[in-house]
């Protein structure tokens, strides 16, 4: 299943890219694939895969603030102007935080190649996710943690919390320092500003 | 030479330190320990010395990362990212101490501290022994107390230097039970050892310097041909000759005399000179305060003899002040260590390679104090009369040699508050001793009570542990030689281990004590081990066979025992 391509970058690791809807492709995502938080995979030219999280979402609609009365319906519309349909869209922010390369390699950290327009982004399942985190056969690594807070995205700590939280779920026996971590952030994205 | 440790990171806080950054993987940048780096001086390249005086970490783990003593911060750390193995990182701030120039034997500061960049080194322990010390252990004039606490156990020895102590004074400073009297039983057992043989006096009011005894017999303290003595003065066996009194010795002896007892007393001091000469006795004193202020002649023939009570009651003056007087003086010198005749010899407590130790446990303070001025005065007086020549062989007041006084409590002889009898000889003492070989090492565990120009005309310092903040400002006060880095380490000190400052050694250290060759004698009490002795077996049945009352014969008769 795909999500959608990257449609623009505004950095070398913040992509956005375009959802799949319904009609571009065979099997378009449903809403919980694209969820805040997944992980995805950006298929490059070269043998490793960029991998990315998706902390953003945009609703881009032409039609909002358009109040002025229409000639046609919708379903008019949808048969004789369907490029105007196409003008609604479903965007996603989604940051690099490291390659997956052949034989499940990882590289945490700022990815040395970048994504092309059109290249498809995938989510990442539950074995592939284990395997970026997967530390040597020792523990896991979240070393792409403060790259996402250096992103400097309000919602980079909640960000990183929805990552914590999704890995106690996958990796138990990683859940003692996990919980740490978790505590320490979610004390800096909870009373911090407030404080 | 070495791999560096670290690297110079700039200026600090004052011109005379600079930092630098390492991560110290053997974590032997203790406070104390001494590093260096290379600057070309005069076309040759030198070794400048420093001591670290400040260590403080730059990189620290967040506190959240420390919150579940279950999972350690590396754990968390090693989640997040590619951390180096090490992740400390301190920044050591060092005292600039200079390189050391063999012709003045001692340390000179260049006034150039390293660029941004250079390499520091640890200084190895043979560079250490021969820039701290000025002797090697067991050289003539040294005295080896210890080794560098920040290396292992013997591996830099600190060796003091043995003239300088000996001319210039000691004082050794620490709360009880830190080892001060343990340091100085070190250091005497130094001084008389053969490369010393001094002649040591030692004020002991406390009777724990019996021990040193045993240094007669320490094969180490003995060569051919010399082995040191220690000559132990009971509390019984000491005397003070009267005529060695001055008036305010007999002034400070009888407190809260009033205005007329005062006078008196020095009219008859003054007459009793006068008319016996310089070694007058107890009696005539008595008689001439009993002839008191009448023109009438001492006639009695019998007045260098002691007096009976009960004449001296007959022919009391009608004149109660002076009866009072004489009630007084008949008071003081009924005490057991004033005598007509006879005091110390000073050629018996002190000879080269003697070890003279100074009961005072058994007399009162006061007298202690007296015993102590005379004494002090009477040393001074030979080794001046001596040094100009005025005393020969075979004077009581020739005394060839210079000779050095060890005061244990010496808060009691030089009090801050108030002017003892001895403070003025012991000030005499410290300003002009070294002229004339008088030395003096003084003992105090309060610092705070101890007078400050006393503190501060000695010029080593063997300070331990002081807990006391207002011994420990005393001590910043008077010893000027101690940076304050070392002194914020006073409370921190275990016990023997000491911080050695001033002129003995070329700079502050941080010294570990080492074993004394004779047991130590101010071990404290045991007492619960005592009270569990009362009642161990047997030695209760004993006592109470002991204690029992004896049967008289006519408890013993048969009609008491069946009555």
């Amino acid at each position: 299943m795909r999500i959608g391509k990257i449609v623009r970058s505004s950095s070398h690791i913040d992509y956005v890219c375009q959802v799949y809807r319904p009609g571009e492709t065979q099997d378009p995502p449903r809403p919980e694939d694209h969820a805040f938080g997944s992980f995805v995979r950006i298929a490059t030219a070269g043998s490793s895969t960029i991998v990315g999280v998706i902390y953003n979402t945009v609703l881009m609609n032409p039609d909002f603030g358009v109040l002025g009365p229409r000639l046609s319906t919708s379903a008019e519309l949808a048969v004789f102007s369907p490029d105007y349909l196409n003008e609604q869209a479903t965007l996603i922010g989604i940051i690099a935080i490291g390659t997956l390369g052949p034989g499940a390699a990882a590289i945490h950290g700022v990815p040395p190649q970048t994504a092309q327009i059109d290249d498809l982004v995938e989510p990442m399942g539950a074995d592939e996710i284990i395997a970026f985190h997967n530390h040597a056969g020792n523990g896991i690594r979240l070393g792409y943690a403060p790259l996402l807070i250096a992103h400097g995205s309000p919602l980079a700590r909640h960000l990183l919390l929805n990552l914590i939280e999704r890995l106690e779920s996958l990796c138990p026996q990683a859940r003692p320092p996990l919980q740490v971590l978790k505590a320490n952030v979610a004390w800096r994205a909870a009373v911090e500003p407030l404080g | 030479m070495s791999e560096p440790i670290g690297t110079t990171k700039g200026p600090g806080q004052t011109a005379h330190e600079y930092t630098f950054i390492t991560p110290d993987r053997a974590h032997g940048i203790k406070t104390g320990e001494f590093v260096y780096y290379l600057a070309t001086i005069d076309g040759q390249e030198r070794a400048i010395l420093g001591r670290v005086a400040r260590r403080s970490p730059v990189r620290l783990y967040p506190d959240g990362f420390l919150a579940d003593p279950q999972v350690p911060p590396e754990a968390v750390a090693g989640m997040i990212g590619d951390l180096p193995n090490e992740p400390g990182l301190f920044e050591i701030t060092v005292a600039i101490l200079g390189y050391h120039d063999p012709a003045l034997a001692d340390l000179v500061n260049p006034r150039l501290p390293p660029h941004a960049g250079q390499p520091i080194y640890l200084a190895d322990d043979q560079l250490l022994a021969s820039v701290l010390n000025r002797k090697a252990p067991q050289a003539p004039g040294s005295a080896h107390v210890g080794s560098l606490l920040s290396r292992p156990a013997g591996a830099v020895p600190v060796v003091l230097d043995a003239a300088t102590i000996t001319s210039t004074h000691l004082a050794i400073i620490a709360s009880t039970g830190a080892g001060k009297s343990y340091l100085a039983g070190v250091i005497l057992e130094e001084l008389l050892a053969p490369y010393n043989r001094a002649a040591v006096l030692v004020v002991d009011p406390h009777a724990e310097y019996d021990t040193l005894r045993e240094m007669e017999t320490v094969p180490s303290l003995a060569a051919e041909g010399y082995s040191s003595e220690v000559h132990i003065v009971r509390p019984d066996t000491i005397k003070v000759r009267v005529s060695s009194l001055t008036l305010p010795d007999l002034r400070y002896l009888l407190p809260d005399l009033s205005e007329k007892m005062h006078y008196h007393l020095g009219r008859t001091y003054r007459a009793v000179k006068r008319r016996y000469g310089r070694n007058w006795t107890m009696g005539q004193f008595k008689v001439t305060l009993r002839a008191g202020g009448s023109s009438k002649p001492v006639t009695d023939p019998r007045a260098d003899e002691e007096l009976d009570d009960q004449v001296i009651d007959a022919e009391r003056e009608e004149d109660g002040t002076v009866g009072a007087l004489i009630w007084r003086v008949n008071q003081l010198f009924d005490s057991k260590i004033f005598d007509d005749h006879h005091s110390l010899p000073l050629q018996e407590l002190f000879r080269p390679g003697r070890c003279t130790v100074l009961q005072l446990n058994e007399i009162e303070q006061r007298e202690q104090q007296v015993v102590v001025a005379t004494l002090l005065r009477r040393l001074w007086q030979a080794r001046l009369d001596t040094e100009k020549g005025l005393a020969q062989e075979g004077n009581e007041n020739y005394l060839p040699y210079p000779t050095f006084v060890l005061i244990e409590e010496a808060h009691n002889y030089a009090p801050a508050s108030n002017d003892a009898i001895t403070s003025q000889i012991l000030k005499t003492i410290l300003s002009e001793g070294r002229k004339f070989g008088v030395a003096m090492g003084l003992i105090s565990q309060r610092p705070g009570r101890l007078d400050a120009d006393v503190l501060s005309q000695c010029m080593t310092q063997c300070i331990l542990r002081i807990v006391n903040p207002i011994d420990q400002n005393k001590v910043a006060e008077s010893v000027e030689s101690v940076g304050r880095d070392l002194l914020a380490e006073l409370p921190a000190l275990s016990k023997g281990q000491a911080i050695i400052a001033g002129a003995a050694v070329n700079t502050p250290v941080l010294c570990r004590v080492r074993p004394r060759h004779t047991p130590h004698g101010a071990e404290d009490l045991d007492a619960p081990a005592r009270w569990r002795a009362w009642f161990s077996q047997g030695v209760d049945q004993k006592r109470e066979r002991d204690l029992a009352p004896l049967l008289g014969p006519e408890n013993r008769s048969r009609s008491r025992l069946f009555r």
